[in-house]
């Protein structure tokens, strides 16, 4: 019987979709429906299901998985319109929310204006009650004091309720009570308790990763039950599974308790199809690149796998702990626009989006933009179709803008002045990728780079040479690649719970407690959506750090499913762990303290299930042969105008091979295949761009 | 002996020789890619040290400097901070020769009377070569350093007579001599340290600093020695430019203030820093003759690098925020700081208090002057608080631990034209990350009972300031507790009209009969259970409070930033209902008269 699995991402525009019949990919891009969103989804597996010949029924009664992710809870945060909340706190520390441990985002702006409240200090209110470090109750909640602090929740209209005490992660009956309170004296209000949302120090990322997820937790409910529903009504009969930031898919009803999770969930599921593609392609560490109309975003890959941090990430100017794959963006996408600053010419962050959009897509735009740069330099015609034929790009006006908004003021021709805006949108991005791999123990010139979005392989090579990486990936998928990511994503649940103690002083029965816990969590939620239990696997890290650091590094421990106990921790554990972390010490930063003892910082638990995702292949089997152009064109690919090969992407199959400089017009992309670089289409229908003078060509 | 020194490192440096034409795309992509290379280096120090004060306060700052001691780049950290590397490398620079500076060296430098912030700031740095063995650029590092080896663990002694006291002084010493390090200069600064961590902490600067000088190598690789000189000379001509064409804009004149401190570290009071910002064309000079030379004063002896930083860091605050921060800012403006007083001390005073106050009354000065000019970007980049409360035990095998007492608080968060104070803090100090209550006490035998902002501590103003918290804390053991307490006499000030913020507070062994309330320094023993106290100051307010909008006024009663009381009182508005009913209403008839009244009284036009 065959597979069916269903990816869906949905975007600003376009709701993309990845239908995977066992190792066969088919993809679906239709527009998206803003005022309900599961409108869109209904429409595009409708289109799915024709496509194979059903109806819609007969088609979601065969389909296996359908994986989604969703911006629900960003579009929450980005337009402010989430749930009317308050908070519950130990009395005395309402205010982290506000005071960010310190945090601002500009040191030199002083005209910084602070972010929208998400929970005004009429709104936190602080109860008597008080856990210590081990978990000892030093003051008794007052329970008469809650009640009248949830009645003044109630009567201000709040909707939804953050609750966090301090050390609940340790001892979380204050925490617990206060819930059965506010489910009493507030029965319709939704409920975020912060030692099950982020069971772990400090308490500010605990307290404002749950007033985030109070605040989106009714949007996203609200969404994720209508379109559940909707798909059962249209013959689905499997869990729903949804995208979370740590690039794992779960259950809804795991998210139930933590709907932040999902949160920057859209970029996780690109870089985790990168991770498969790469690794499929002998290409384990990679630097991913997704560049669209107003962004750029980045993220690593190493051995196969996108990381996971919990711990300092802001989103939309509130920080959200919990484990994130790390996406950084820059405001630089092909809406970026371009100006002139003082004599210095700048490229964004302000973009002219997709609507009025660059000039040259004749909708109204005015200002000159990375866009209109690249059709100046012939990166981009207007005599081909663009965005899949839905339009063509117009020259009508982009040279005048460009002439009075840059060449005028840099004292320059209108040519030379899109290839400046070509020269800083490139060192921008370089410095961002750079920026990213600070403090990484990564240098960019060890990973290969897989450049998707719209505008991402336009500029991937060039890139890569000024990141001296010598390889750049290209999937045919790339215009859908987080819907496809979500195809290869496995379901997981990331969890940590702290302790701290010096490594040396472990308690070895309390840490099999903490994991076991953990393990027992993770069981219950994936034996309730399906999951064998030999399908399980538990692998098990723990956070250490030496004493007076801040941050921890997570050193893994042991991997083994979830039927087999936890034998691994044996009389030597802890001069392993130490020595595990002292590795991971050195790695990171070059050094490791001899002698000194480090500290355990947290437990962390991370289950995943295997899925029979899609497999994807990357060899080069087929005999390489000259591909021939369709066109040519006046282009400048850094080395000024020259005459320039076009070749026309949908008709190159595997083992065509195309030397820059030369322009491939994809669908969905334009590739540019820059001077000294060469792009092979591979067995499976990828392009792969190689810096010619490191290619062993054969 | 120091004034002469510091006469020569100030000297205007000359840009650097060469041949290479450069544009201004070519040159704003070098730049930013020193602003990565600092980036990367601080990150590198950030996440590799030990130290709570470099890895959790953030106090870690990068900077490029070129072979002619000019600043040529910076990156996060605290700006006053960022300014201050270039005069202690310029130190460096003069032995040259004598120190038989090569490849794959590197040094360090703390000194205040050779260029140097103060003693816990060490400056450490690599430089960097061509190919043909010529000095092109210095990659700097700058961070706070837990211990200094003075009497005083910390390095800062309330009682310092002499800067020998705060501990060793270091002019310049090499750490690394041709890739290899010094053991022998290494094993002397961790001996002459107390914190078990300094070892950790001075390998990872070493190696960020070897991090940023390897980027830099590539980078000059990359575009050519000469290209790269080309960039360094453009940039900071153009910050110059900016900076001037900003100056031109402001109207003429002499805008003067002068801000005092309550009292030195023994009780001699009002220390006084006088500024006078003189506009003339596109020229600032920034005189702060008059300020305070009373040979007696104690710990209040700011280092001239550091009045430098100060200054200059408030001026980048005032000016758009995307003038590059380089040279370019020095040469623009010219300082007049006089010999001998506060602000430029005789050799061997102590330093470590100073770099606090009258360090940032410096930077409040210049702000209270051009607030006059600059509204829209006035807003003071201080810090008020002397000291926190040191909180200094021994765990039971021994070790000293220390808790600095750099807790998530609010102070001197002000308002500007427009905007309320916010957050924790000014601006410039957004990089810090404050310590939290969970990591802190799974630590150090400490409570915390409390850090709540308090209602009214904002100054009131048509823009208000952040109110300040008050940070209530618990030992469980017997401890020494240290502090300093400035701005109880005279508190943050108000701008344009606005009220100043409430002062600072701070009390020992509350609810016992030992209870003290702290003025001027104290270095204490604590019992068990001892409760100490510590109000921080507000933000200031901007302009007068009864020109602000009444709904906002309201609000903040909801908010309690501001009581019932406060409100008619300074803001003139009138408010019936109550908070905890979450009733209140503005009654405008009684506002409306009441605040006529008051501007009246005032001669405050709205």
């Amino acid at each position: 019987m065959s597979i069916y699995r269903v990816g869906i991402d949905i975007g600003g525009t376009f709701t993309d979709f990845a239908l995977q019949i066992n190792d066969d990919i088919k993809l679906h891009k239709t527009l998206s429906t803003p005022e309900d969103r599961s409108v869109a989804v209904i429409n595009g597996l409708k289109h799915l299901a024709e496509m194979e010949g059903f109806s819609l029924e007969d088609f979601l009664k065969k389909v296996d998985a359908i994986i989604h992710g969703t911006t629900v809870a960003d579009n929450t945060l980005i337009e402010m319109n989430g749930a009317v909340t308050g908070l519950l706190t130990t009395e005395g520390f309402r205010d982290e929310l506000e005071l960010r441990r310190g945090f601002k985002e500009d040191i030199w702006d002083v005209r910084l204006k602070p972010p929208i409240p998400i929970i005004p200090r009429r709104r936190r209110l602080g109860v008597p009650e008080r856990v210590t470090f081990d978990g000892t109750v030093h003051k008794p909640l007052d329970e008469e004091a809650a009640r009248k602090a949830i009645l003044r929740l109630k009567k201000q209209g709040v909707e939804s309720v953050a609750i966090a005490t301090l050390f609940s992660y340790e001892n979380s009956a204050h925490e617990k009570r206060l819930s059965e309170l506010v489910r009493e004296l507030m029965p319709e209000a939704h409920v975020s308790v912060s030692h099950e949302v982020l069971p772990k120090s400090p308490e500010f990322e605990r307290v404002s990763t749950t007033a985030v997820n109070a605040y989106v937790a009714p949007r996203v409910t609200l969404y994720l039950d209508r379109l559940v529903q909707r798909l059962h009504e249209n013959g689905y009969q499997n869990e729903l599974l949804v995208m979370q930031a740590s690039g794992g898919v779960m259950t809804r009803e795991y998210l139930r308790g933590s709907p932040v999770r999902i949160l920057a969930s859209g970029p996780a599921g690109g870089v985790v199809g990168g991770a498969n593609v790469g690794v499929a392609k002998g290409a384990p560490n990679l630097l991913c690149v997704d560049m669209g109309g107003t962004s750029y975003d980045m993220s690593i890959i190493r051995n196969g796998a996108a990381p996971a941090q919990p711990g300092w990430n802001w989103h939309h100017r509130y920080l959200v702990s919990v484990p994130m794959v790390q996406v950084e963006t820059l405001g630089a996408g092909g809406g970026s626009i371009c100006h002139v600053n003082k004599g210095v010419l700048q490229v964004g962050p302000q973009s002219a989006g997709s609507a009025p959009g660059p000039i040259c897509y004749g909708n109204g735009g005015n200002r000159p933009t990375i866009t209109d740069a690249i059709l100046i330099l012939g990166l981009l015609s207007d005599e081909s179709d663009f965005a899949g034929g839905s339009f063509r790009l117009s020259k009508d006006g982009v040279r005048k803008a460009f002439e009075e908004h840059i060449a005028k003021p840099l004292n320059c021709s209108v040519e030379e002045a899109a290839f400046n805006c070509w020269r800083v949108v490139n060192a921008n991005m370089t410095q961002a990728v750079r920026r990213v791999t600070a403090g990484k123990g990564t240098d960019p010139k060890d990973l290969a780079m897989l450049a998707y979005g719209g505008n991402g392989p336009v500029f991937a090579a060039i890139q890569a040479q000024e990141l001296g990486i010598d390889r750049v990936l290209v999937p045919k998928t790339s215009p859908t690649f987080s819907a496809m990511g979500a195809l290869t994503a496995a379901p997981s649940i990331d969890e940590e719970r702290s302790y701290i103690v010096p490594a040396a002083a472990v308690d070895i029965e309390k840490l099999k407690e903490h994991w076991t816990k953990l393990v027992n969590r993770a069981d219950k939620f994936f034996t309730e959506a399906g999951f064998k239990r030999e399908q399980i696997i538990i692998h098990y890290s723990l956070n250490l750090r030496y004493p007076g650091q801040n941050w921890s590094l997570t050193v893994d421990v042991d991997t083994r499913d979830i039927t087999q106990n936890l034998s691994f921790i044996d009389a030597d554990f802890c001069q392993f762990i130490i020595r595990r972390f002292e590795e991971a010490h050195e790695k990171e930063y070059g050094h490791f303290r001899e002698g000194e003892e480090p500290e355990i910082t947290g437990v962390r638990m991370v289950a995943t299930a295997d899925i029979p995702k899609p497999r994807f292949s990357g060899g080069f089997n087929v005999k390489e042969v000259d591909a021939t152009p369709s066109k040519y064109r006046s282009a400048n690919l850094g080395e000024g105008f020259g005459n320039t090969p076009i070749f026309h992407g949908p008709t190159l199959s595997p083992g065509h091979r195309v030397a820059g400089p030369a322009i491939i017009e994809e669908t969905f992309t334009t590739i540019v295949v820059y001077p000294g670089w060469v792009a092979i289409v591979d067995d499976a229908g990828d392009y792969q761009l190689f810096n010619k003078k490191n290619k062993k060509l054969n | 002996m120091s004034y002469e020194i510091n006469r020569r490192l100030t000297t205007k440096r000359q840009p650097l020789p060469t041949s290479a034409e450069i544009d201004a795309v070519t040159a704003s992509i070098i730049n930013g890619s020193f602003e990565t290379i600092c980036f990367e280096v601080a990150m590198h120090l950030g996440r590799a040290a030990s130290s709570a004060i470099i890895n959790q306060s953030n106090e870690r700052d990068a900077s490029i400097i070129d072979a002619h001691g000019r600043l040529a780049g910076v990156s996060v950290g605290i700006p006053q901070l960022l300014f201050i590397s270039p005069l202690c490398v310029r130190w460096g620079l003069e032995s040259f020769e004598q120190d038989e500076w090569g490849p794959g060296d590197i040094f360090v430098g703390n000194d205040p009377d050779h260029g140097g912030g103060h003693l816990p700031d060490y400056t450490v740095y690599g430089p960097v070569f061509d190919n043909d063995g010529k000095l092109i650029l210095i990659q700097a590092l700058q961070a706070h350093q837990g211990d200094t080896g003075g009497k005083d663990p910390g390095g800062f002694s309330v009682d310092a007579k002499d800067i020998f006291a705060e501990g060793l002084a270091i002019p310049v010493l090499k750490l690394v001599h041709r890739g290899k390090k010094r053991l022998d200069t290494i094993a002397l600064l961790i001996r002459n340290n107390r914190l078990p961590s300094f070892a950790g902490d001075i390998s990872a600067m070493i190696s960020a600093v070897q991090s940023g000088v390897k980027s830099l190598q590539l980078l000059i690789d990359r575009h050519s020695a000469d290209v790269v000189r080309a960039a360094v000379n453009f940039n900071i001509q153009k910050t110059e430019e900016r900076f001037r064409d900003e100056v031109t804009n402001w109207p003429d004149g002499e805008y003067r203030s002068k801000v005092l401190i309550d009292a030195d570290t023994v009780g001699n009071p009002d220390v006084e820093v006088h500024m006078n910002c003189i506009v003339r064309g596109n020229n600032l000079t920034l005189d702060m003759t008059g300020s305070d030379a009373r040979p007696e004063l104690m710990n209040v002896w700011n280092t001239f690098s550091n009045t430098r930083g100060y200054a200059m860091a408030q001026l980048a605050s005032m000016v758009s925020p995307d003038i590059l921060k380089n040279e370019g800012l020095f040469n623009a403006v010219e300082m007049v700081i006089p010999e001998g007083s506060i602000l430029q001390p005789p050799p061997n005073k102590p330093a470590a208090l100073g770099s606090f106050h009258p360090a940032v009354e410096v930077g409040e000065a210049v702000c209270i002057a051009l607030s006059e000019i600059l509204p829209e970007r006035s807003s003071p980049q201080v810090y008020k608080l002397g000291m926190p409360n040191a909180i200094i035990g021994q765990d039971d095998k021994g070790r000293m631990w220390m808790d600095q007492g750099v807790d998530v608080r609010a102070s001197d968060a002000s308002a500007t034209q427009g905007i309320d104070g916010w957050g924790a803090m000014c601006s410039g100090l957004g990089n810090l990350v404050l310590a939290t209550v969970e990591d802190a006490e799974s630590r150090f035998p400490v409570l915390n009972i409390h850090r709540e902002m308090t209602t009214d501590t904002g100054g009131a103003g048509r823009w208000r300031g952040q109110p300040g918290t008050l940070n209530i804390k618990q030992v469980l053991a017997p401890v020494s507790a240290m502090t300093w307490m400035v701005s109880q006499k005279y508190p943050l000030r108000g701008l344009r009209g606005g009220d100043d913020a409430a002062p600072y507070s701070n009390r020992f062994n509350v609810g016992t009969p030992e209870e003290i309330e702290i003025k001027g320094s104290l270095f204490a023993q604590l019992p068990a259970n001892a409760i100490t106290s510590y109000q921080y100051g507000g933000g200031a307010g901007f302009e007068d409070a009864v020109l602000r909008d009444p709904e906002a006024v309201k609000e903040d009663v909801l908010d309690e930033y501001v009581s019932v009381h406060a409100a008619r009182r300074h803001y003139g508005v009138v408010l019936t209902g109550s908070v905890e009913n979450v009733d209140i209403e503005i009654d405008w008839t009684a506002t409306n008269i009441l605040r006529e009244k008051m501007r009246a009284e005032k001669g405050v036009t709205a």
